[in-house]
C-alpha cells in the first residue's frame, strides 16, 4: 500500500516537474537556430540605453540584426540595481551576457572582461577622445568603449544671473563663491549639490575628485598608494565646506542627484553640477519651472585650472561570450555616426564620436555639447580602482564629515588617506 | 455602571476613542493620498513649494505612460501573482498540518523544533543570495516564476507556521478529546475539526505570505532576468539613475498595489471574521 | 490502548511536521552552511574566476576593529529597541481601538492593511519626497500650520536622520503586528470580562489582569518576529539615506549589503551576516524563555 501511494506521489511530483518546465519553456522567447543570440545587459531609458532598448535607430537596429544573423535581446534593469545583479552573477562565476553595460565597474570585474577595444577599426577609435579609454583601460589594454560623452559641467539659471547682475557664468573659485553669495537669499541658494550618498561616480566623493583636481591634486601616485594628503586635497574639500553657506542645506540629505536637479528645476537653487542629459530635463515642461532658461558652462576653474570627472558609460564584452566578434561588431554598430546622432537626437545622450559632436544639427539640439566638449580638453579623471565602491564610500564620508563640520578638512583628508591605505594594502 | 457599559465605556473613553480613531485614519491614510495625489500631478508642480494644486497641474499623463509600458507592468503582476499564490498555497498547505504538530502533537522536541524553524529566518537574505544563487543557476532555473516561488516559501512557511502554532496552542484540548471519543482519527480531526475552526487565522496568514510574496524585492532582482520579473522590479524601473519620474512611479505603485486591495476588500468578510470573531468565545 | 494512541499521535505528528522541515532544510540547508563556511574565507574576484582562502577567524578579529561596524551596530541597537517599543504599543493601541465598538468597521481594517500591501520600493521612494529638505510635503505642510518657520532637513543630521528612518519602518511595520494582535484581542473569552467585572474589575484591571495575560502568547510571537525584522532593515536605508550622512544611519544589514554587494568582500559580508545571526538568535532564544507561555498546549 505504501509503495502504491509512494509511486502515486511520485507521478504526481513528475507531472508537477512537467508543468514547472512547460511554465519556464512559456516565458523563454524562441530563437531562431541560425542566428547567433546575443545577450544585452543595459540600463533601462531614460538612463543611456542601446537601440532597441531605448526608442532610437530602430529600422538600423533591425536591419542589422537582419544583416548579421545575429538576434540580440536586451536584459533591462533599473539602473541602480545593476551593479548588484552583476555582483551577484560573477562573484557566483556565471554570467549570461554577451555585451555588459559598465559604468567605472570595469577594474572590479577585469578578470571577467575581454579587452575587445583593442580590436576596434583604427576609423572608430581616431573619433574618440582619447581620454575616454582612460577608465576602461588596463595595463595598456582596453576592456570597454564609452558610448556617451558625460561630463560635469555646471548648470545655471540665467535668469538669476541676470536679476543680480551678472551676464556670465562664474570662471573661478573665487567668482564661484561670490556668485553663490550673491544668489542666496529669498528663499533661494545659489548652490545645490547630492552630498547624501558618499559612494560612486556621482556622489559625494566623486564632487570632491572635482575640486581635487582643480586644485590640482590627484588620487594616486605611481605606486598605486593614495596621493591626495597634501595641499590639493584639503584645498579641495576647504572650497567644498566654504560653499557650504550658499549651497541648500539639504544637499546633505539628497541621496540621488535627480533629488538635487529637483531643486534647480524648481527655481530654488541657481547653479549645479550635472551631467549633459540634463538639458533635455530642464527644458521639459512637465519637470521643470525653468524652461529656456537653463545655461550650461565649463566648471570654474581652480589653482590648477578646470577640471571634471567622467560618466564612464561604456560597453564592455564578457570573456566568457561564445560570440565575441559578433559582439564587438554589435559595439561597433553602438558606435557608428548614424545611431551616435540619433542617439543625441532622440534620447538627450550626448555621443562621443567627435565628428557627430561636431555636427551642426547636433549642436543645434543639444547646444550644451560645445560646453561638455570644452570641459573635455580638461582634466576629467574619475580615479576608478577596482575597489572604487570601496575608496569612494571612506573617502565620501570624511568629506561628508567635513561638510557638516564635524572634522575639520585638514583632520578629515588625513583621515580619508588612512582609510584608502588600509584598502589598498588589503587588496594586497 | 453595566457590564454593556464597560464595553464601550463612558463619554469620556468614547471621545479617547473617537480621538485616537481620528488620529488613526490620519496616522495610516494620510501618505497614501499623498501618493494617489502625486500619481495624478506634473513633477514640475510637485517640485513646487508648496505644491501646486491648481486644476492644471493635474494630469493623467502619468498613469496612460505606465500603462503605454503596460505590457511590462501586465507581465509583471501576471508574475507576481503566479509566484505569490503557489507560495501561499504551499505555506498555508505544508505549514499548517506543520503548526498542528507542533502545537497539539506530541512531537518529540516540539518547541526546539520550532525554535529552529524560526531560526531560519534570522540569517539576513543578503548573506544567503549568493548561496542561493548558485544553487538555482547549477538547477538552472534562474529567470523562473515557481523557482521563485520556492523561494519566498523560505520566508514565509516558518513565519506562517509560526503564526498558526500560535492559534493552535489556544484551542482547548476538549474539542479533540470531543473528537477522538467519537472515533475521529488524527487526520480527520485536524481536516474537519481543527481547520475549519481556524479559518481566521488561516486567512491571516495568507493575506501575510501573499503581501510578502507579491512585494518582495531583493531575491527577485537576483534570481529572475526578464521573463520571470515581478511587480516591485517594474516599479524600480521608474527609478532611474538620472531622473526618477516620480508620478509615474507612485502610478506604478497605484495600479500594484491595486490587486492586493480588491483581494482584501473582496475578501473582507473572511479577513474580518478573521480578525474580529477570533476563533474562541467564551 | 492509550499507549498506541499516543504512538499514533507521535507519528502523525512527525508526518505532519517534516514536510515543512524538509522543505525548509532543502531551501535553505546549503546556503546557510554556505554562509557560514563564506565567513571563515577571503574571497576575491581575480584571475578567470572566484578565489577563495581560509582565513581562520581573521574576518570576525577584522569587525572588532572596524569602527564603521560598531557605529552600525549602535545604531542597529538603538534602532531594533525603539522599533519593538514603538511598533509594540502603538498597535496594541489601534488594535485596543479597532476592538471597540467605534472603530469595529471594516474600513478601518482595510485602511489597516494598505501602508503594508504598498510595494517597499516605492514605499520608500514616496516617503524620501514627503521628507525632501527643499520641496517634501512635510515641510509644505508644518510651514503653512506654523509649526515651523524654515524648512528642516529631516534626513540631514545624524540623529535626526535615524530617527526619521524608524518613523517610517514603523508606519510600515505597524500594520501586520496589529492585525496579530486584534486577532489576539478577539480570542480573548468574554466570559473572563464578565467575571472580571462581577469581581468589580475596572477597564484598566481588567486590560491588565485579563488582557493582557491572554494575549501573551500573541504578543511574544509579535515582539519575536518584530525583533527579527528590525534587526535585518535594508531596502529604506537605501533608497532614503544610502547610510549617510557620514554612516549615521548604517544599521547592520545595511553594512552587510554594502560589504557584499558594493565592495564585493563576500567573506567579511557574511561574517557581518552572521553576527547578526547570532545576536538576532540569543535575543529570540532569550524572548521565547521570557514570554512564552510555560505550559505549551495548556490553556492561557
Amino acid at each position: 500500500m505504501f509503495d502504491s501511494l509512494n509511486r502515486r506521489n511520485l507521478l504526481k511530483y513528475g507531472a508537477a516537474t512537467g508543468v514547472g518546465a512547460a511554465m519556464a519553456g512559456f516565458w523563454t522567447r524562441p530563437v531562431r537556430a541560425a542566428d547567433a543570440a546575443l545577450n544585452v545587459f543595459c540600463p533601462l531609458p531614460p538612463d543611456p540605453a542601446p537601440p532597441g532598448a531605448a526608442e532610437f535607430a530602430k529600422e538600423a537596429f533591425a536591419k542589422w540584426q537582419a544583416d548579421h544573423a545575429a538576434s540580440v535581446t536586451y536584459e533591462k534593469l533599473g539602473w541602480s540595481q545593476l551593479h548588484d545583479r552583476m555582483a551577484t552573477a560573477f562573484a557566483s562565476g556565471s554570467a549570461p551576457w554577451d555585451i555588459i553595460y559598465n559604468c567605472g565597474w570595469v577594474p572590479e570585474f577585469q578578470s571577467f572582461l575581454a579587452p575587445y577595444a583593442d580590436q576596434l577599426p583604427k576609423d572608430v577609435v581616431d573619433d574618440l577622445p582619447p581620454s575616454s579609454f582612460k577608465t576602461v583601460t588596463i595595463d595598456a589594454k582596453r576592456y570597454g568603449a564609452v558610448f556617451t560623452l558625460s561630463l560635469l559641467t555646471l548648470f545655471y539659471n540665467r535668469e538669476h544671473l541676470e536679476k543680480v547682475g551678472l551676464k556670465e557664468a562664474p570662471k573661478d573659485w573665487a567668482e564661484f563663491k561670490a556668485y553663490a553669495k550673491e544668489l542666496t537669499g529669498g528663499g533661494r541658494y545659489g548652490l545645490v549639490f547630492n552630498y547624501g550618498d558618499p559612494a560612486g561616480i556621482g556622489g559625494t566623493a566623486s564632487y570632491w575628485m572635482v575640486f581635487l583636481q582643480q586644485a590640482g591634486g590627484k588620487m594616486y601616485g605611481e605606486d598605486r598608494m593614495p596621493v591626495f594628503n597634501n595641499a590639493a586635497g584639503v584645498d579641495a574639500l576647504q572650497m567644498m565646506v566654504d560653499l557650504m553657506a550658499w549651497t541648500d542645506p539639504g544637499s546633505i540629505s539628497y541621496a540621488n542627484i535627480n533629488d538635487a536637479t529637483n531643486v534647480l528645476l524648481s527655481g530654488r537653487a541657481s547653479m549645479m553640477m550635472n551631467w549633459p542629459f540634463m538639458w533635455n530635463t530642464a527644458n521639459d515642461p512637465n519637470q521643470s519651472q525653468i524652461v529656456g532658461k537653463v545655461s550650461s558652462a565649463v566648471l570654474p576653474a581652480g589653482p590648477a585650472g578646470t577640471a571634471s570627472i567622467d560618466g564612464t558609460d561604456a560597453w564592455t564584452v564578457a570573456k566568457a561570450s561564445k560570440n565575441q566578434d559578433k559582439a564587438r561588431e554589435l559595439i561597433e554598430f553602438y558606435l557608428s555616426p548614424e545611431v551616435q546622432k540619433r542617439q543625441v537626437l532622440d534620447t538627450g545622450w550626448l555621443p562621443i564620436r567627435l565628428s557627430v559632436l561636431a555636427d551642426p544639427e547636433v549642436q543645434a539640439k543639444a547646444p550644451n555639447a560645445a560646453v561638455v566638449l570644452e570641459q573635455a580638453k580638461h582634466p576629467y579623471d574619475s580615479f576608478v580602482t577596482p575597489d572604487y565602491n570601496e575608496v569612494t564610500v571612506a573617502v565620501g564620508t570624511q568629506v561628508q564629515q567635513a561638510l557638516q563640520g564635524q572634522k575639520t578638512a585638514a583632520q578629515a583628508m588625513a583621515d580619508a588617506h588612512d582609510a584608502v591605505v588600509a584598502i589598498v594594502k588589503r587588496r594586497g | 455602571m453595566s457590564y454593556a457599559r464597560l464595553q464601550h465605556g463612558g463619554p469620556l473613553r468614547r471621545l479617547i476613542v473617537l480621538i485616537g480613531l481620528v488620529i488613526f485614519v490620519i496616522w495610516s491614510a494620510a501618505p497614501i493620498v499623498w501618493l494617489v495625489l502625486t500619481s495624478v500631478l506634473q513633477q514640475r508642480a510637485l517640485i513646487q513649494q508648496p505644491p501646486d494644486l491648481a486644476l492644471h497641474s493635474f494630469t493623467l499623463a502619468n498613469f496612460t505612460t505606465v500603462l503605454a509600458s503596460a505590457a511590462l507592468l501586465g507581465h509583471g503582476m501576471v508574475n507576481s501573482l503566479i509566484v505569490a499564490s503557489f507560495s501561499t498555497s504551499v505555506a498555508l498547505g505544508v505549514g499548517a498540518p506543520a503548526a498542528y504538530a507542533l502545537a497539539r502533537l506530541p512531537v518529540p522536541r516540539a518547541n526546539g523544533i520550532a525554535f529552529l524553524i524560526l531560526a531560519t529566518q534570522m540569517l539576513p537574505g543578503i548573506a544567503i543570495a549568493i548561496p542561493l544563487f548558485i544553487v538555482i543557476s547549477r538547477l538552472g532555473l534562474i529567470d523562473n516564476v515557481l523557482s521563485l516561488g520556492v523561494v519566498y516559501l523560505s520566508f514565509n512557511l516558518p513565519i506562517v507556521i509560526w503564526i498558526l502554532r500560535g492559534f493552535f496552542l489556544g484551542i482547548p484540548f476538549g474539542i479533540e478529546k470531543a473528537a477522538a471519543v467519537d472515533g475521529a482519527g488524527i487526520f480527520k480531526t485536524f481536516w474537519y475539526i481543527i481547520l475549519p475552526i481556524s479559518w481566521p487565522p488561516l486567512c491571516a496568514s495568507a493575506v501575510f505570505a501573499f503581501i510578502e510574496a507579491w512585494n518582495e524585492f531583493f531575491f527577485a532582482l537576483i534570481l529572475t532576468r526578464q521573463h520571470a520579473q515581478t511587480v516591485p522590479l517594474v516599479i524600480a524601473q521608474f527609478a532611474g539613475q538620472y531622473q526618477t519620474v516620480f508620478g509615474q512611479l507612485m502610478a506604478a505603485a497605484a495600479i500594484s498595489v491595486a490587486p492586493v486591495i480588491a483581494v482584501a476588500v473582496l475578501f473582507r468578510n473572511q479577513i474580518i471574521r478573521g480578525f474580529a470573531d477570533g476563533m474562541m468565545k467564551g | 490502548m492509550i499507549w498506541t494512541f499516543e504512538q499514533r499521535r507521535r507519528r502523525a505528528g512527525l508526518l505532519f511536521v517534516a514536510p515543512g522541515l524538509l522543505l525548509l532544510a532543502a531551501i535553505l540547508g546549503f546556503p546557510i552552511v554556505d554562509s557560514l563556511l563564506l565567513s571563515l574565507q577571503r574571497v576575491q574576484l581575480t584571475g578567470d574566476q572566484v578565489s577563495h582562502s581560509w582565513v581562520g577567524l581573521a574576518n570576525f578579529e577584522r569587525l572588532a576593529t572596524d569602527a564603521v561596524f560598531w557605529k552600525a551596530a549602535f545604531n542597529t541597537a538603538y534602532f531594533a529597541v525603539m522599533e519593538v517599543l514603538l511598533v509594540s504599543l502603538i498597535s496594541l493601541g489601534i488594535a485596543l481601538l479597532l476592538r471597540h465598538p467605534m472603530g469595529n468597521s471594516s474600513l478601518f481594517r482595510i485602511m489597516l492593511i494598505v501602508p503594508w500591501a504598498i510595494a517597499p520600493v516605492a514605499n520608500a521612494v514616496l516617503w524620501k519626497w514627503i521628507l525632501n529638505a527643499n520641496y517634501g510635503i512635510l515641510n509644505g505642510i508644518l510651514v503653512s500650520l506654523g509649526v515651523i518657520d524654515f524648512n528642516h532637513v529631516w534626513l540631514g543630521s545624524p540623529f535626526s536622520a535615524l530617527n526619521f528612518l524608524l518613523i517610517v519602518d514603523v508606519w510600515k511595520s505597524v500594520p501586520f503586528v496589529a492585525l496579530l494582535m486584534l486577532a489576539g484581542l478577539q480570542r480573548v473569552p468574554q466570559s473572563l470580562y464578565r467575571a472580571a467585572y462581577m469581581d468589580g474589575a475596572g477597564p484598566f484591571q481588567s486590560f491588565m489582569h485579563v488582557t493582557l495575560p491572554s494575549m501573551r502568547g500573541i504578543l511574544a510571537i509579535a515582539i519575536i518576529l518584530q525583533t527579527i525584522w528590525s534587526l535585518r532593515v535594508f531596502d529604506l536605508v537605501f533608497v532614503l539615506t544610502r547610510g549617510g550622512p557620514a554612516d549615521a544611519t548604517v544599521l547592520m544589514n545595511f553594512l552587510a549589503y554594502r560589504v557584499t554587494f558594493n565592495f564585493l568582500d563576500l567573506g567579511y559580508g557574511s561574517a557581518i551576516a552572521n553576527v547578526i545571526f547570532a545576536l538576532t538568535l540569543l535575543i529570540a532564544a532569550l524572548y521565547v524563555w521570557l514570554l512564552w507561555p510555560r505550559e505549551p498546549g495548556g490553556r492561557r
